[in-house]
């Protein structure tokens, strides 16, 4: 999935005449100081960030004059929201808002197809709603081959006795546009929250819409750096540089995500954040699964597949150690046909590059466990460079469980703990 | 000639220092990326390493960048091989950290 910000959802909007508030991206106060005197006041401030809850979490702010304009907008660039940082606020006419309203267009896995979502109730919360008075939510499933008419949507608005018929009929039409919106741009979800109700007429006050990623490849146009699964936040800079490490290699491939990018929930939680790579996601999910209980957190999420060349290994493994928190690395195979000494020759590459002075031992614990095809030239490969008789390395066979892994990783980090102090 | 370089599918090269290679008894690099490795693009020529396919099939991804030729050099030859691998978003990224990663600190 490869989530707009809500001025680019905004943009695909205005694309298919859905109505959205006059407005501008800037990335200062002075850019915003243009925009004001264009627009006029009251204006209304947007953190442009992936996370949801942007209201909530003072994301978006309602000038009403210049000084107060320049305050949020200096503010809002030096905020982190959700732990995702602002580099852009949108800048928009405020809306005189009646009424708002909600309205989507999703994919429904139960049905296999897509399904309207319209609720008179829009705005926050719209989650809450949902769940506590169902019925205040209204959906329709859409037949793909046949699509959604206008007089479809109305059939899915007038089912709600709330809308006078000439905000129906705005309503309807918009409905009927943003089906045209998913379709056209391959959306996971196009959603409008609040599309709030004005003097005016219905305009879209937010917009998120959510790309599918296996259609990134025909939606160029739409510039994505990336579609690693995120969720509520953006590509990570580190993402988007093990991003570039398939770009334009086939052979193989090498998935990296970043869980806690910055370390602070590990700690928050009393954990040890750690640098993680795996062949095959299974066995990531059981290995994590025995190494969070004993106190470790793995920062990032890497699980290489399809038999990478070697050169994948050496990037990503540079990829995942660049990570400044972290204070351990975990590498766990699972029983594959993956040839583990082509991917050992990448790591090893990597060690050597990243330490030097060691000739490639590392200096935070790290446990290599090789299982599955030329696991064995794996394993001797380490040791014929070097590295497996650091001080801090332990290098296993096929023999590891992935609890006896995460046992082992524990004990080591605990002496190096000791005899170190760590990075403390 | 004293350097045989040719680039790779990935992005990035692989250069044979041929001086080296004249003093080495090994030619370990020819041997693995015959054996071990999948590529099989090395050859003995003329008693020094040379590549089977064009250098155009080589970057199309005859060379398997397993960079078993580079770390069995460096093991059973002269230390006459180097691949380099760039991967410049993450090079920017790394200019752009405050705190320094870990294998740059002293635990």
């Amino acid at each position: 999935m490869a989530r707009l910000l809500e001025y680019q959802g905004k943009a695909l909007f205005k694309r298919k005449g859905i109505p959205v508030p006059a407005g501008k991206v800037v990335r200062s106060a002075s850019e915003a100081a243009d925009v004001a005197e264009e627009l006029g006041f009251p204006l209304a401030v947007k953190a442009q960030v992936h996370a949801g809850g942007r209201g909530k979490a003072g994301a978006i702010r309602f000038p009403d004059d210049q000084g107060s304009l320049t305050k949020a907008v200096e503010e809002l660039l030096q905020q982190r929201i959700h732990g995702d940082a602002v580099e852009e606020v949108l800048i928009e006419k405020k809306a005189g808002v009646e009424k708002e309203l909600y309205l989507a267009v999703t994919a429904d896995p139960s049905r296999r197809q897509p399904v309207a979502i319209f609720s008179s109730r829009g705005g926050v919360d719209i989650e809450e709603t949902a769940h506590q008075e169902a019925s205040a939510v209204l959906t329709l499933p859409i037949d793909i081959l046949r699509g959604l008419y206008y007089y479809d949507a109305l059939n899915l608005l007038r089912r709600d006795w709330q809308l006078d018929s000439r905000r129906m009929f705005a309503a309807a039409n918009i409905l009927t546009n943003l089906y045209q919106v998913y379709r056209e741009y391959d959306c996971k979800l196009a959603e409008i929250n609040p599309l709030a109700l004005t003097a005016d007429g219905a305009v879209a006050l937010d917009a998120r819409v959510d790309i599918d990623d296996d259609s990134l490849a025909r939606q160029s146009s739409l510039d994505i750096e990336v579609a690693e699964e995120a969720g509520e936040r953006g590509a990570t800079a580190l993402e988007v540089a093990a991003g570039t490490i398939d770009e334009n290699d086939h052979r193989g491939s090498v998935h990296f995500v970043q869980i806690d990018p910055d370390g602070s929930y590990a700690r928050s939680e009393g954990k040890v954040p750690i640098g993680f790579d795996c062949v095959g996601a299974g066995t990531s999910l059981t290995t994590m699964d025995e190494l969070v209980p004993l106190g470790y957190y793995p920062t990032n999420f890497c699980d290489s597949s399809g038999n990478p060349v070697g050169s994948k290994l050496y990037r990503i493994t540079k990829v995942i150690l660049s990570q400044p928190q972290i204070e351990g690395y975990v590498f766990v195979s699972c029983v594959s046909s993956q040839q583990l000494d082509n991917t050992a020759r990448g790591i090893i590459k990597a060690f050597q590059e990243l330490y030097p002075a060691t000739g490639g031992q590392p200096n935070i614990p790290s446990i290599l466990v090789f299982r599955g095809a030329w696991d064995d030239v794996a394993i001797e490969l380490f040791a014929q460079h070097g590295i497996s008789g650091g001080r801090w390395i332990r290098v296993l066979g096929r023999d590891t469980s992935e609890r006896e892994a995460a046992e082992i990783f524990d004990s080591l980090y605990k002496e190096w703990k000791a005899e170190t102090g760590g990075f403390e | 000639m004293s350097t045989l370089e040719f680039e790779v599918r990935s992005g990035g090269t692989i250069s044979i220092d041929l001086n080296k290679c004249r003093t080495c008894e090994s030619k370990a690099c020819v041997k693995i990326c015959n054996s071990t490795g999948m590529g099989g693009i090395l050859e003995l020529k003329d008693g020094l390493p040379s590549l089977k396919p064009t250098l155009e099939e080589v970057k199309r991804g005859a060379c398997t960048e397993d960079l078993a030729c580079e770390l069995d050099c460096q093991l059973y030859g002269n230390k006459a091989i180097t691949v380099t691998l760039p991967l410049p978003e993450l090079d920017e990224y790394l200019e752009n950290l405050t705190e320094r990663p870990t294998y740059e600190r002293e635990a």
